[in-house]
């Protein structure tokens, strides 16, 4: 037993532990961080915070579970990857007690794996087996007419998608309590949706592009010649387009859908992690280490992406940081301009566009709280971001 | 005749085009390295040593670089005629390289016994498990003390002629044929130097493996070689067996060379220097090279005017000086001074 801890201390401490040190060391960073947190929370349990069916009522003297039941098979998914997600931050932190440094990089694959499998084979049994229920039942029509009782609601007891002409456009107060949009329904409903769809957009949309920005960020940069002056060319076309009017016009070609919105940004916006990476791989290329990883005859792949890429990496992720932010930003103003997702889906941005109503009102609360999300959100992102790039390069500039 | 040679070098040429010109820096090279032998490529900064082992493991950096003529035959092969595929079973498995800079030589996000160990798994087929056994081994084998604690250690975590020994045992790992050690200790401590050559020269005779060792050291030349080029500008100047070399060199440079090696007992004032700078690749003077600084033949028109190549000049005895005695038969240097000494 001491002999293993003694083992364990020799272990020493890893990279993303020294970044992640580093990193607690501002109190902003650690703020943004539970921001975020909290924002994928309130994305995760939606359903719960906002929804216009109680989560227990007595229908005509009988118990019933209308939230539970009209959960849809995308919720279930949410939450299974939510669960899967933080499965494997535990296991990452067991990994790092129990598993010696050299075999984590493997582990960690084989875990990403198999949760991935998990989280892909249980979306796929949601969507196949649990129907698509439609509940329109006005469960507070039947509370006032007395045939329910006992109802339990959630904390916003309004849907998303629920509309009441009767209550359009008021101002925040005791019912709804940062108001109504134009068509009745609850704002800060809305924004606790659309805290979902903010997230997917970021999140789908830098994976995309970062996987594309340093696959050819790494080519360009370890050939170098005439491959990279080849490469950058097509780089800098890529650049030269102005990538909003991009979206917009492919947007009006297809479908107003939110994933293509995820996958076109996706597409257009890798040219800055393309050029950071090559920026890195061109510094790289001529250390000593690297030369060395090639005179022992080490496979191109495991040069680019075992030796190199962990060396060059940090700059993708404070990237990736900042994308998610610009990614939530695009598509906030896509949504503005009404290219993005269609309603209802709510979405900050369309949100913001109802400031000003069809009557020339200007809903003054329509503005301010899908404004200050938005605001949050980006800047959160932008914190962490800064945090990062911060924790990581002292770290660089040591090990180098 | 071929028996006992591992790698042939034969008029060896890498020149490097860059912006500003053309830079021949290796010219016309050739030598042998026998099994189980050292040999040594001693020459300044600049001269082309480090170019020829690089070009040895097809290196070089192209561009600008670029092996224009020699051949390489290494066992039954030409080095030059491999796939990349080949070569790239070749570099480590059998030609290893030690790097000058132990502290940046070593990846530092992996800790020393997986990057070891990736070498061993790759070359050797083994499975992870095994080759982290076997890292370790190696760990042990270049007398680092501890070494199933100290496998799991980052490279910043040790010193520099530990993370020296580090290299070496990537770079026997897979027991190669041929180590090129391309001034394996001149970012060490002097202490530490002799434990490595010593290391080297026990990792020797254990595998019987051959070693390129490159090196500004004459010291250490003297000491550990079998087999002794002396490169100037580009060129093999002088080439021979470390013995004799040592005890009657024959060119002026290695005379130069060897002078200014300081000498247990030496009691005069100034250690002799030889005088001028190490020519610019991209201005190397006509004829011999050497000629500007050279104390013999340097008012001499024909060494300012006509290179002269590596020649055999005595038995084992290589030189690339009109002087050098031997160089010339007698009917060719009659010859020549009627030509030039009117």
């Amino acid at each position: 037993m001491a002999e293993k801890t003694a083992q364990q201390k020799s272990w020493g401490v890893s990279y993303g532990q020294m970044v992640w040190r580093e990193f607690k060391k501002n109190k902003l960073n650690i703020v943004s961080l539970v921001l975020i947190i909290i924002l994928f929370a309130l994305a995760v349990f939606a359903p719960f915070l906002a929804n216009d069916k109680p989560f227990m009522v007595r229908l005509d003297g009988k118990l019933i579970f209308p939230l539970f039941s009209s959960l849809t098979a995308s919720d279930y998914s949410i939450f299974l990857a939510a669960a899967v997600g933080i499965w494997q931050l535990i296991l990452i932190r067991r990994n790092r007690k129990r598993v010696e440094p050299s075999a984590r990089g493997q582990m960690l694959a084989r875990q990403l794996m198999i949760n991935a499998a998990v989280l892909l084979a249980g979306s796929v049994l949601f969507f196949v087996f649990i129907p698509r229920r439609l509940d329109a039942t006005d469960y507070k029509g039947l509370i006032n007419s007395g045939r329910a009782t006992d109802a339990v609601f959630a904390p916003v007891p309004y849907g998303y998608a629920r509309t009441d002409l009767g209550v359009r456009e008021q101002p925040p107060g005791k019912e709804h309590w940062l108001g109504t949009d134009d068509v009745g329904s609850d704002v800060l409903c809305r924004l606790i949706y659309g805290s979902r769809i903010s997230l997917s957009v970021g999140f789908v949309a830098v994976g995309i592009s970062s996987l594309i920005g340093v696959f050819i960020g790494s080519i360009l940069g370890y050939f170098g010649g005439k491959v990279d002056f080849l490469g950058m060319r097509f780089v800098e076309i890529m650049m030269a387009i102005p990538v909003f009017f991009l979206i917009i016009t492919i947007v009006a070609y297809w479908q107003r859908s939110l994933f293509n919105i995820m996958v076109i940004i996706g597409l257009t916006t890798w040219t800055a992690n393309a050029r950071f990476v090559r920026a890195e791989f061109f510094k790289l290329r001529n250390q000593d280490f690297v030369q060395a990883a090639v005179s022992l005859g080490l496979p191109l792949r495991s040069i680019l992406f075992r030796h190199m890429l962990p060396n060059g990496i940090a700059p993708v992720l404070v990237e990736a940081t900042f994308g998610i932010a610009g990614a939530i930003f695009i598509e906030a103003a896509l949504s503005f301009l009404g290219f993005g997702v269609a309603p209802p889906t709510p979405s900050w941005g369309q949100m913001l566009s109802l400031g000003v109503s069809t009557t020339g009102r200007f809903l003054w609360w329509l503005t301010l709280f899908p404004g200050v999300a938005i605001f949050l959100t980006v800047l959160a992102y932008n914190l962490v971001g800064e945090g990062l790039r911060d924790a990581i390069d002292p770290r660089l500039r040591k090990a180098a | 005749m071929n028996n006992g040679i591992l790698l042939a070098v034969d008029n060896l040429s890498v020149h490097f085009f860059t912006e500003d010109g053309l830079a021949k820096a290796v010219q016309g090279v050739s030598f042998e390295i026998h099994k189980g032998k050292t040999f040594a490529l001693v020459g300044e900064s600049g001269c082309g040593k480090s170019v020829t082992a690089l070009a040895i493991m097809r290196l070089v950096p192209d561009p600008p670089g670029k092996i224009v003529s020699g051949r390489m035959k290494f066992k039954n092969e030409n080095l030059l005629d491999l796939t990349e595929k080949r070569m790239r079973n070749i570099r480590g498995n059998q030609i290893a390289m030690i790097f000058q800079e132990p502290m940046t030589s070593l990846n530092p996000v992996f800790t020393v016994g997986d990057q070891i160990a990736e070498a061993i798994k790759l070359h050797q087929k083994k499975d992870a498990e095994q080759a982290w056994t076997d890292s370790v081994e190696m760990l042990k084998s270049v007398g680092i003390g501890d070494a199933e604690r100290r496998a799991y250690e980052y490279p910043h975590q040790m010193s520099g002629g530990m993370r020296q020994r580090v290299m070496i045992a990537m770079a026997v790992s897979c027991q190669p044929d041929l180590i090129i050690a391309d001034e394996p200790t001149t970012a060490l401590d002097v202490t530490i130097q002799a434990q490595i050559l010593d290391l080297l020269d026990e990792l020797q005779r254990q595998n019987g493996m051959s070693i390129l060792l490159i090196t500004h050291d004459l010291g250490v030349v003297a000491e550990r070689a079998d087999d002794v080029a002396v490169m100037y500008a580009s060129r093999i100047a002088e080439k021979a067996e470390a013995e004799s070399l040592f005890s009657n060199p024959l060119h002026p440079y290695t005379r130069g060379l060897l002078k200014s090696v300081p000498q247990l007992g030496f009691e005069g004032e100034r250690l002799a220097t030889i005088p001028g700078i190490v020519p610019d690749p991209l201005h190397f003077p006509a004829g011999c090279k050497f000629h500007p600084r050279c104390p013999v033949g340097g008012k001499d028109k024909r060494c300012q005017t006509v290179e002269p190549e590596l020649r055999q000049a005595q038995a084992g005895r290589h030189v690339a000086c009109w002087y050098a005695p031997g160089y010339e038969t007698k009917q060719e240097r009659e010859e020549y001074e009627s030509k030039y000494k009117q």
